[in-house]
C-alpha cells in the first residue's frame, strides 16, 4: 500500500498531464458551450497540478486564481449572454474538419519521427531530469515566490511593465468593444 | 523525478489538441479557449525548461505570458459580445462578409 502511494507520489506530473488531456479533449468534443467552459476549467486545474509537480509552486496558484478564477468565470458570463440563440446551431464542427484533422495528426506524426530518436533513443544527450544542485537557483531560502518575483522585477522589468501597459489597453478596448453603441 | 521528455510530450500533446480545436470547431467562445489552452501548453514548456536549467527565467516570462493570456481574453470576449450584438450569431460560419 506504501509503495503504491510512493508510485502515485513520483508520477503525479504524468497523471495530471494525463487528465489535463481529457479535459482538453472533452473540451473540444463537447456539443453544448457549457460542457466545454467546464471541461477547459479541469484542463486548467490539471495543468496547476502540473506546474505544482514542477516546482514552479506560485505560477500553479496563479494558475488556479487566473484561470479557474477570472478567466473560466468570465467565458461563463459570456456563454449565458450569448448562448441563447434563437436559431440552433446547426453543425458543430466545421465542414473541413476531417481534413484538418488528418493535418494535425500527419504533423504530429513527423514530428514525433523526427525527434523520436532525439528525445526517447539511446542517442538522447543526457538523462533530462533536473540537476540537484541546479535547483537551487528556483528556491530563494525555499520560498519559489521569492524567486520569481527576483527575476520578474530585477531581469526582466521592461516586459512586466510593457505587459501592465498592454493591460491597460485591453481593459479600454474591451469597454469600448462591448459597450451598447448610444449616441 | 520528472523527466523533460515527458513534460515536452505533454505539452506538445495539448498544443495540437488547441489545434485541432481552433480548426474544427464553430463556436468562437471554443475557439477562444483552445487559443487558451495553446498558451497553456507554451507556459508548460517554459517551466519545465526553467525547472531543467534552474533559472528563474521560464517562470517568470511564464507569468508574463499568463497576463498576456487574460488581456487576450477579455478583448476576445468583448469581440464575440459585439459580434452578437451585431449578426445574433456566435458561429464563425455565419461570418462571411469578406467571402467573394
Amino acid at each position: 500500500m506504501e509503495h503504491f502511494i510512493q508510485t502515485i507520489g513520483r508520477n503525479m506530473f504524468a497523471i495530471f498531464g494525463v487528465m489535463a488531456l481529457g479535459g482538453a479533449a472533452f473540451m473540444i468534443a463537447s456539443r453544448s458551450a457549457v460542457h466545454s467552459v467546464l471541461g477547459f476549467l479541469f484542463a486548467m486545474l490539471c495543468i496547476a497540478g502540473c506546474f505544482l509537480s514542477l516546482e514552479a509552486e506560485f505560477l500553479g496558484m496563479a494558475q488556479i486564481l487566473v484561470y479557474a478564477g477570472g478567466i473560466v468565470v468570465l467565458f461563463l458570463f459570456v456563454v449565458m449572454l450569448v448562448e441563447m440563440s434563437k436559431k440552433k446551431e446547426k453543425e458543430v464542427f466545421q465542414l473541413q474538419s476531417r481534413y484538418a484533422v488528418v493535418a494535425v495528426l500527419l504533423g504530429a506524426a513527423l514530428f514525433l519521427g523526427v525527434f523520436r530518436k532525439v528525445l526517447f533513443g539511446a542517442a538522447s544527450p543526457e538523462a533530462l531530469v533536473l540537476r540537484p544542485e541546479l535547483a537551487q537557483g528556483l528556491n530563494v531560502a525555499g520560498q519559489n515566490a521569492q524567486a520569481v518575483s527576483r527575476g520578474l522585477f530585477a531581469d526582466y522589468l521592461l516586459p512586466f511593465e510593457i505587459l501592465s501597459v498592454i493591460l491597460l489597453v485591453a481593459l479600454v478596448g474591451a469597454v469600448v468593444l462591448a459597450k451598447t453603441e448610444r449616441v | 523525478m520528472v523527466s523533460l521528455n515527458a513534460v515536452l510530450l505533454i505539452s506538445f500533446l495539448l498544443f495540437s489538441i488547441g489545434i485541432i480545436g481552433v480548426l474544427i470547431r464553430r463556436n468562437a467562445l471554443v475557439i477562444l479557449m483552445c487559443v487558451e489552452l495553446m498558451l497553456n501548453a507554451a507556459n508548460l514548456n517554459f517551466i519545465a525548461f526553467a525547472r531543467h536549467s534552474g533559472s528563474v527565467s521560464g517562470q517568470a516570462f511564464a507569468l508574463l505570458v499568463m497576463g498576456f493570456a487574460a488581456a487576450e481574453v477579455a478583448v476576445g470576449l468583448a469581440l464575440v459580445v459585439a459580434l452578437y450584438r451585431k449578426r445574433d450569431t456566435v458561429q464563425v460560419d455565419d461570418i462571411n462578409l469578406l467571402k467573394g
